[in-house]
């Protein structure tokens, strides 16, 4: 019969996304030399990835991002690792620019195309244990950590199908780890570079973080470029672990050129009365994914999550993020401002989920967003699922344009319009700065996104 | 006794709806959904060949969509399905006095008040037994302007032109699997025509019985407010407790023509056997208004979002709803407006109650068309959580592609507190009294907005689920 | 130069944007420099409408006559143009802007004046700023705080005399600017007009008021009673003291035709 001659089409998508460069012959290539723990995990999460259909527009959680047309995963190559050195006299510009702007830091990192080039940190904190590693260094110095932690607890493969590429095919990255009791006073600044070269690939980064007992660490994770003249993906797996009463703030401020698809995935676990806050803001990119999974796993832990975007001409920002109540009395409060111009459009989904028992929660997700243009678009889901009776929880959304009466009263006052909205949008989108007390940081975003108004 | 072990006691099944009538129809279709089922139906109520053929292309339209895989928990609604009866039909045919119908089911009317709010409030009364109005009536000075009131059937008999022009251009057959479910095999609901100008100053009601084990109810209902035209209609539900599972799924359609304004009252309170999955939507046009008032008591699982879709400039929607979610209850509702002309506006207020195992999900999308400047919306959704095994859940999906349009979302979740009910129970109430207050005030905003007797007969329905055995 | 007029206006008729009603029937008043001049009128009598059309509300438009300030067609301009040919309005309620902070705001204001290669000197700016303050008798942190954003009536009427002090407008306009506010609050206003018409004789003021209780405490040159959107009296101070004796019953249409 003609039917049993036709090839049997896969079931469920198996096997999609798997190109020419990125296949199981790229996964042999990083794990071959690799300790056989690392080696493992790498088949292991690249089998979970090729049996994981790639997420079309009918699952929810990618309802309002078609894959399919935004991410040409066929045409990209792959990223390859390079040993390099940072020398600052040839460095581009706009890297040296975010780099001064960070001077005052415990530590620095740079990582230039997908490799870690540099490292500092200051000698008192590496006497007091504290260790700033590149992630591939710490294969072999602190293998017995990235064994327990890497891609198991907070970001493991089977989280999805993203989730399992990263996993399977990093080239490097940062391991930070703050040992018990140690309290940074001044941030780790990270700073990523792609360069021209690296237009037109994949690049697969890690970071892990590890705040053990009562430590107290910063940390800036800024990612950049100038505008790539093809599509090239950065995808970056992040996962934090605050220990008990720990506090942890990690920042991520993503400043990509156009053509840059980037995807980032985040777990932050927060144990009893740990503090663990981020805060996501996103400017670059064509196409910028977010997801953020936020964990309350012990009682008296607390996680505010902040973010702030600015989109214009055609960028698309996607934020997915969720608040994991497992603990009872943990506190849990979102909020995600945006301004959007041009054909910009952003999506936010969030949710905050209660799990059985977890009582005592007190948990809020705010997202507002301004529409500055005929044809910005923001699309909001802000949703609950709660499971436990005495709790406190609440959730807003808002889209709606620049207030005229307040734009009447600021030109009333002589500032012409275009000064009194920007004024407007700043004040928007400060509510969310002045929630993060991190000096350094909040003026150099201000700065930015002032730059991007201008423009 | 601790709070909660106290609300455990609280005897929540108690339904007063639960009395069967012996009877016997005189015609039922064989169990499962078939072709030769809606052929028999359709024959049954001797149809004209379009409307078979609009049957016969929904059941099409419905085999061929899959199952939701969102909202509630319908793992074992294809079973039911296979087992229920789609078609029963109690009598030969529909009255128009009391006296005529025949004597069981008039009892049945009668245990639930229908003739009495007939005389004493209501402008019009339906009543639909299994799949089949039984009785319809108006009141002669409603008639007398014009206005029609009758079963779906007799609408589409005696005015096919006006039933034609509208039916099914609310909610296509391939709206959702259930919408062409309900096209495919509709009996009885009513329709409605308010002409222009007149204002109907008491509600017109329908009541919906489902009386046998085991069978599927598919009301269809299509009503058409014309310009400046203003009216009410109510639609109340209920159905004995069986062991087995029953299944209701209504289309209502409303097109609410210029400068129209149209409500449309649900106090739905089917036993918990019932799966009650309805599909309604108005079609709102210049300068009108719909108000959706939603009350969703009983039926073990219902899916339902009354939607307004804002067509005309300066149209205004709201959607207005109660969820009461028992023991086993999942109430999965919310709303939908689609802002689809300027200076429309829109309002979403959900109020739910989860208590014992209940759940309560509100889902709900606001949507603002490109063009639809100067649209505003709202929605506000409060949940109350009585016990620690309860769980609700919110989905508000927001589009918006029209910068000059003002959208709003706020939702809370509370349980009752420890200190509001200690502070009521120092002033004399007792607990059960204290909640009941609590639950009463929770829901005032929308329970205003019925009728005085619907009112109050809801704040009792609250009552009884709250009351019980303390101490 | 001190002899024209800082304003001039010529049988004004005026509306609501959205609406066909007119509310200003031809209004007529001339101000001089370093003259403060009021208007009293019961409720919807045109005045805010008035003080509205001014400035440029874009709620509010002007359908017949003409405004002369400063030389200038001020129908013409936009409101930022109004307000930096000199022109201050005080808002009867002001607007709420969050996130932005009193300083950043003047500073704002301040720097939108200047040419666009000037910067704004900002040690002039916080001394300006701090030494102002100290005139009307605020705490420095008033500044740090967002404008309007959770302000009590009386901070928000504060905040507002502090804009006009920061702004050194040739004319400002009070549009019940005393409504809601108690003796105290009312005092702070009184105290900052009169201050800044001390320090700057050329300042003029129009004062619009329902109440004479204001006048009790800044003494306007002239005053003028405005009925059903037009000016139907106009005199000295004791107008004022008239109007408290007898109410504006003996000025309704039909008595003052």
């Amino acid at each position: 019969m003609a039917e049993s001659t036709k090839i049997q089409e896969p079931i469920g998508g198996i096997m999609e996304g798997v190109t020419e460069a990125l296949n199981a012959d790229a996964v042999e290539a990083l794990a071959g030399g690799e300790p056989v723990w690392l080696a493992e995990r790498r088949r292991e999460a690249w089998s979970a990835y090729e049996r994981t259909p790639l997420p079309t527009t009918r699952l929810e959680e990618w309802r309002y991002t078609d894959l399919r047309r935004k991410l040409k995963l066929d045409s990209l190559r792959r990223g390859e690792w390079a040993e390099r050195t940072f020398d600052r006299s040839g460095a581009p510009e706009r890297l040296v620019q975010a780099m001064d702007a960070d001077r005052a830091a415990s530590g620095h990192l740079v990582e230039f195309d997908g490799a870690v080039a540099h490292v500092d940190l200051l000698e008192e904190l590496a006497a007091k244990g504290v260790t700033l590693t590149p992630l591939r260094k710490a294969i072999s110095e602190q293998g017995e950590l990235l064994e327990s932690l890497l891609a198991t607890e907070a970001l493991p493969a089977s989280a999805g199908k993203f989730q399992a590429l990263n996993a399977a095919l990093w080239t490097d990255g940062v391991l930070l780890h703050v040992p018990r009791g140690v309290r940074l006073e001044l941030p780790v600044r990270v700073t990523r570079w792609f360069s021209a070269e690296s237009a037109g690939a994949a690049h697969f980064s890690r970071t892990l973080i590890i705040a053990e007992e009562g430590s107290q660490v910063s940390y800036v994770d800024e990612v950049l470029s100038d505008d790539l003249p093809a599509q090239t993906l950065i995808s970056s797996a992040v996962e934090v672990f605050a220990r008990p009463s720990a506090q942890v703030q990690y920042v991520s401020l993503q400043r990509l050129g156009r053509g840059a698809f980037h995807l980032s995935q985040q777990r932050t676990l927060a144990e009893r009365d740990s503090t663990l806050d981020t805060l996501n803001v996103s400017l670059g990119a064509s196409t910028a994914r977010l997801d953020l999974n936020a964990r309350l796993l012990g009682p008296g832990a607390n996680s505010d999550m902040l973010g702030l975007y600015f989109g214009d001409e055609d960028q698309h920002f996607d934020h997915n993020t969720s608040q994991d109540h497992v603990a009872p009395h943990a506190n849990s409060d979102l909020l995600y401002k945006g301004a959007l111009d041009g054909d910009a459009r952003a999506v936010f989904r969030g949710i905050i989920k209660v799990h059985p028992g977890a009582q005592q929660t007190d948990a809020y997700q705010t997202n507002r967003n301004l529409l500055l243009s005929e044809e910005a678009r923001a699309d909001s889901l802000p949703n609950l699922e709660i499971e436990a009776d005495d709790v406190r929880c609440s959730h807003g959304a808002t889209v709606g344009q620049l207030d005229q009466d307040s734009l009447f009263y600021l030109m009333s006052r002589g500032m012409p319009r275009s000064v009194a909205e920007r004024l407007v949008v700043m004040g928007f989108l400060g509510e969310v700065l002045s929630r993060l007390p991190l000096g350094g940081v909040v003026e150099k975003i201000s700065g930015i996104v002032e730059e991007k108004l201008h423009g | 006794m601790p709070q909660n072990e106290m609300i455990q006691d609280l005897g929540l099944d108690e339904y007063k709806y639960h009395f069967i009538t012996e009877d016997e129809p005189v015609f039922r279709s064989g169990r499962g959904l078939n072709e030769k089922v809606v052929r028999e139906i359709s024959a049954q109520k001797e149809e004209p060949e379009w409307m078979l053929e609009f049957r016969l292309k929904a059941l099409e339209i419905y085999n061929a969509k899959p199952m939701p895989t969102w909202g509630g928990d319908l793992s074992n609604l294809e079973k039911v399905l296979d087992e229920i009866y789609y078609y029963v039909r109690p009598q030969d045919k529909m009255e128009h006095s009391w006296d005529d119908v025949p004597a069981n089911i008039k009892e049945t009317f009668e245990r639930l008040g229908i003739p009495e709010a007939e005389q004493k409030i209501l402008a019009g009364v339906g009543a639909q037994y299994e799949s089949e109005m039984v009785y319809h009536s108006l009141k002669k000075e409603w008639e007398d302007k014009g206005v029609i009131f009758d079963s779906i059937e007799d609408g589409l008999k005696n005015h096919p032109e006006l039933f034609r022009e509208y039916f099914g251009t609310v909610i296509p057959s391939a709206d959702n699997k259930f919408s062409a479910m309900n096209s495919a095999v509709w009996s009885g609901g009513s329709f409605v025509y308010i002409p222009k100008g007149v204002e109907l100053d008491t509600p017109l009601q329908a009541y919906f019985r489902v009386n046998q084990e085991q069978m599927g109810q598919f009301e269809r209902t299509l009503i058409i407010a014309d310009e400046g035209s203003r009216a009410h209609y109510i639609e109340g539900c209920t159905a004995p407790v069986y062991s087995t599972e029953s299944f209701h799924s209504g289309v209502i359609e409303i097109v609410v023509k210029p400068g129209a304004h149209f409500r449309y009252t649900t106090i739905q309170n089917w036993s918990n056997n019932m799966y009650n999955l309805v599909t309604q939507r108005a079609l709102v046009h210049e300068g009108a208004t719909m108000e959706w008032l939603d009350g969703n008591l009983g039926s073990k699982l219902t899916m339902k979002y009354p939607s307004c879709y804002l067509v005309g400039e300066g149209a205004h929607g709201s959607i207005l709803s109660i969820a009461y979610s028992g023991d086993g209850q999942h109430q999965d509702t919310g709303g939908k407006v689609i802002h689809a002309a300027p200076n429309t506006s829109s309002q979403i207020v959900s109020k739910s109650i989860s208590k014992g195992t209940g759940r309560s999900t509100y889902r709900g999308l606001c949507q603002v068309y490109e063009g639809s400047v100067n649209s505003k919306s709202n929605v506000e959704c409060d949940a109350l959580l009585i016990n620690d095994t309860s769980r609700t859940d919110t989905y508000p999906y927001i589009e918006i592609e029209e910068k000059k349009s003002t959208i709003g979302h706020e939702a809370t979740v509370s349980k009752v507190g420890d200190e509001q009910l200690f502070y009521l129970m120092s002033r004399g109430m007792s607990e059960e009294e204290a909640m009941a207050l609590i639950v009463r005030g929770f829901i005032e905003p929308i329970a205003k907005l019925l009728p005085l007797e619907y009112a109050v007969e809801l704040n009792r329905l609250i009552e009884l689920e709250m009351e019980g055995s303390v101490g | 130069m001190s002899d024209t007029p800082i304003l001039t206006i010529r049988n004004l008729h005026g509306k609501v944007a959205d609406e066909d009603i007119e509310i200003l029937h031809g209004v007529d008043l001339e101000i001089g420099r370093g003259e403060i001049h009021a208007i009293m009128g019961p409720n919807g009598s045109g005045k805010s409408t008035l003080a509205k059309t001014l400035s440029g509300h874009p709620g509010y438009e002007a359908t017949d006559g003409e405004v002369i300030f400063e030389g200038e067609d001020l129908l013409e301009q936009e409101p930022d143009e109004r307000s930096q040919s000199g022109l201050f309005l005080a808002f009867q309620y002001p607007v709420e802007i969050p996130g932005v902070s009193i300083a950043n705001f003047l500073r704002t204001a301040l720097q939108a004046r200047l040419d666009e290669d000037e910067e704004l000197d900002l040690f002039d700016f916080q001394d300006q700023l701090l030494s102002r303050m100290e005139l009307l008798d605020m705490d420095p942190t008033f500044a740090e705080r967002a404008v309007n954003d959770g302000f009590s009536g009386g901070e928000k009427k504060r905040n507002e005399i502090l804009q006009m002090a920061m702004l050194q407008p040739k004319l400002a306009l009070m549009d019940e600017t005393d409504s809601g506010l108690d003796i105290d609050a009312l005092q702070v206003v009184a105290h900052g007009v009169n201050a800044l018409a001390k320090e700057n004789p050329e300042m003029s003021f129009l004062i619009i008021t329902h109440y004479q209780r204001l006048l009790n405490y800044i003494r306007p040159d002239h005053v003028h009673v405005m009925v059903g959107g037009r000016i139907v009296r106009s005199g000295g101070p004791e107008v004022a003291e008239e109007l408290e004796a007898s109410g504006y019953e003996s000025f309704k249409p039909a008595a003052a035709g």
